[in-house]
């Protein structure tokens, strides 16, 4: 069930009030039907995947609790084998044979691999990776394993995080499905200010962005380099309301029932390295690959020094790059972020003694152009259909700039961009660059407290005035054509 | 070794890895209370004070510190052996 749906208008508020008007010892069961409700309306069937996985990761948690040594580790690598296998079958094992099969040709080798004709189950990179989560947490005697069943169904499949995370630690969220949370006026109140700005985000942001850049990134090849960096930029920018959008609706909606689930982006856009940009972009994600992969690697091959932490960041962030897709653009999406990062570890000192002679206003300035620039060209790859297509952008990015000397050449990419329609073209770029302003203003405004909040302490006029403004934005100048979210995909 | 004496000796480690003066810690400091420590110098500093008391910490051991005082325990129990 998509958030921005008409079903999900319906299912939040009758799962929310049931939810209270249940005693407390049922609630279990009517969040675990609505959470297998709310999956089964993409493909039924995959239900039973996320069943196999849930029992062999809840039987492998107990077990791994009660041995000692090979044993413990032993039941750790089923739960591991087990998710990343059905991660490999389900998302990777076509990739692989496509691959394959193009270098048996190639060297005519004679063979070929056949294909699955399957479907992606939604989510699946996000609920196997909570559900590892969970066995390596209790491997590392951080996290008692869960005895109730349901309650460790339900820290796997919980509705609002299911199918694009956060990707939740067994730490704080399975003690959580234990407590009682009784009715609170402010949680339903932060909660439902937190899904608005969050539909915002997505319904009028990002879906408004997406008319663009969906047009030019569709067919790169008929627009010149003005018309491809505003999609660039428009992209950029329709990704984060994207995902973060959802993240806010996930968090929203768990609040109004009283759970917390982890922040997930931090205005990643007023990071000031790329280093930082991981800190703020996907939290959960990006410390789980710390958590799980990078620092037990790097741990393992300290003795090599610096070219530790070197390895460790290329691998984690090539990896990274995988997770997102399996397809080239994703791999190389996450090389190159990896690179950087060798890059930023490796000139830290260097870069510090250079630019110390700025006044730091400048040099925080710079850092941060310099970094979002960054995201924005490394985002063609993530968002072109191939890598072909991405290194076609690159090398026409800064081509046609001649055209914007003249009122008719402005006319003719505006009318381009907008589908040979100049009056749809002016709408969509006026109304998303005054978008972007508008996301700036406030995530500028408000720092590193919670955009939602903005009017928190304000008059009750300005107050209603504020969410009455974008509730009736979320309906005028909302973008339907029930655009997905974007890391449904993954 | 006291646990005094090791911290003293962690702050010379810590100053000479992250470049920086004047670094104290205590048993309750964690990384994030120590500007520098981050994700990507943890490891180096890890290595660091492994050849500096002439100890080797277990992976899990690693995975499992939280504070100083978890590895200054780890280290006291090394030297103790």
């Amino acid at each position: 069930m998509l958030f921005n749906s008409f079903q999900f208008l319906l299912f939040f508020p009758i799962v929310t009030i049931i939810y209270f008007l249940l005693p407390y010892k049922l609630r279990w069961v009517h969040l675990l039907v609505a959470s297998c409700i709310f999956y089964m309306a993409f493909v039924p069937i995959y239900i039973l995947i996320l069943l196999a996985t849930i029992i062999i990761d809840y039987i492998a948690g107990i077990m791994i609790e009660n041995a000692e040594g090979r044993r413990r580790r032993a039941f750790l690598i089923l739960s591991l084998v087990a998710n990343i296998g059905v991660l490999v079958i389900f998302k990777y094992y076509n990739f692989f044979a496509i691959n394959i099969n193009t270098l048996a040709d190639a060297s005519k080798a004679g063979f070929s691999i056949p294909l699955l004709k399957i479907l992606l189950p939604i989510g699946l990179s996000f609920h196997t990776f909570q559900a590892m989560s969970y066995t390596l947490e209790v491997y590392r005697d951080n996290q008692k394993a869960e005895r109730h069943f349901g309650i460790y169904a339900l820290y796997v499949m919980f509705y609002p995080q299911l199918v694009a995370g956060p990707i939740e630690r067994p730490q704080n969220l399975l003690d959580q499905f234990h407590a009682k949370h009784d009715f609170s006026y402010d949680n339903c109140r932060d909660g439902i200010r937190l899904m608005i700005w969050g539909f915002f985000k997505k319904i009028v942001i990002a879906d408004r962005l997406a008319i663009i850049v969906n047009n030019v990134y569709n067919d790169p090849r008929h627009f010149n380099g003005v018309a491809l960096t505003i999609a660039t930029l428009f992209f950029a920018f329709q990704v984060y309301c994207d995902f973060s959008g959802y993240t806010d609706i996930a968090r929203g909606a768990a609040k109004t029932m009283g759970y917390d689930l982890m922040l997930n982006f931090n205005r990643p856009f007023a990071s000031k390295s790329v280093t930082e940009i991981w800190r703020r972009w996907h939290i959960s994600l990006s410390t789980w690959f710390f958590d799980y992969l990078f620092n037990p690697l790097v741990a393992s091959l300290r003795k090599w020094g610096r070219w530790a932490i070197v390895f460790g960041l290329l691998f984690t962030f090539f990896l990274s790059g995988l997770w997102h897709g399996a397809n080239w653009k994703y791999i190389i999406w996450g090389s190159v972020y990896g690179v950087a990062l060798v890059y930023e570890f490796l000139t830290k000192n260097f870069r510090k003694k250079i630019f110390s002679v700025l006044p730091p206003t400048v040099n925080k300035t710079i850092s941060i152009f310099l970094t979002f620039s960054f995201f924005v060209l490394a985002s063609v790859f993530f968002r072109g259909k191939s890598v072909k297509d991405a290194l076609y952008i690159f090398a026409h990015l800064f081509k046609g700039w001649k055209s914007v000397c003249s009122v008719s050449g402005i006319k003719s990419v505006i009318t381009a961009i907008g589908g040979n329609d100049t009056v749809y073209g002016s709408f969509n770029v006026v109304i998303g660059f005054l978008l972007i302003a508008f996301l700036e203003i406030i995530q500028f405004r408000t720092k590193d407290t919670s955009p939602e909040n903005i009017v928190r302490n304000s008059s009750s006029i300005v107050k209603w005035s504020y969410y009455y403004f974008l509730i009736i934005a979320i309906f005028v100048i909302g973008a339907y054509d029930n655009q997905e979210f974007i890391y449904f995909q993954f | 070794m006291e646990t005094q004496e090791i911290l003293t000796q962690m702050n010379s480690i810590l100053s000479k890895v992250l470049r920086k003066k004047d670094i104290e810690v205590s048993v309750t400091t964690t990384a994030s209370d120590v500007d520098g420590w981050d994700s990507l110098s943890h490891m180096i500093i890890i290595d660091s004070i492994e050849k500096h008391f002439g100890v080797k910490f277990k992976l899990n051991d690693i995975m499992r510190f939280n504070n100083m005082g978890d590895i200054v325990s780890n280290i006291q129990g090394k030297l103790s052996n």
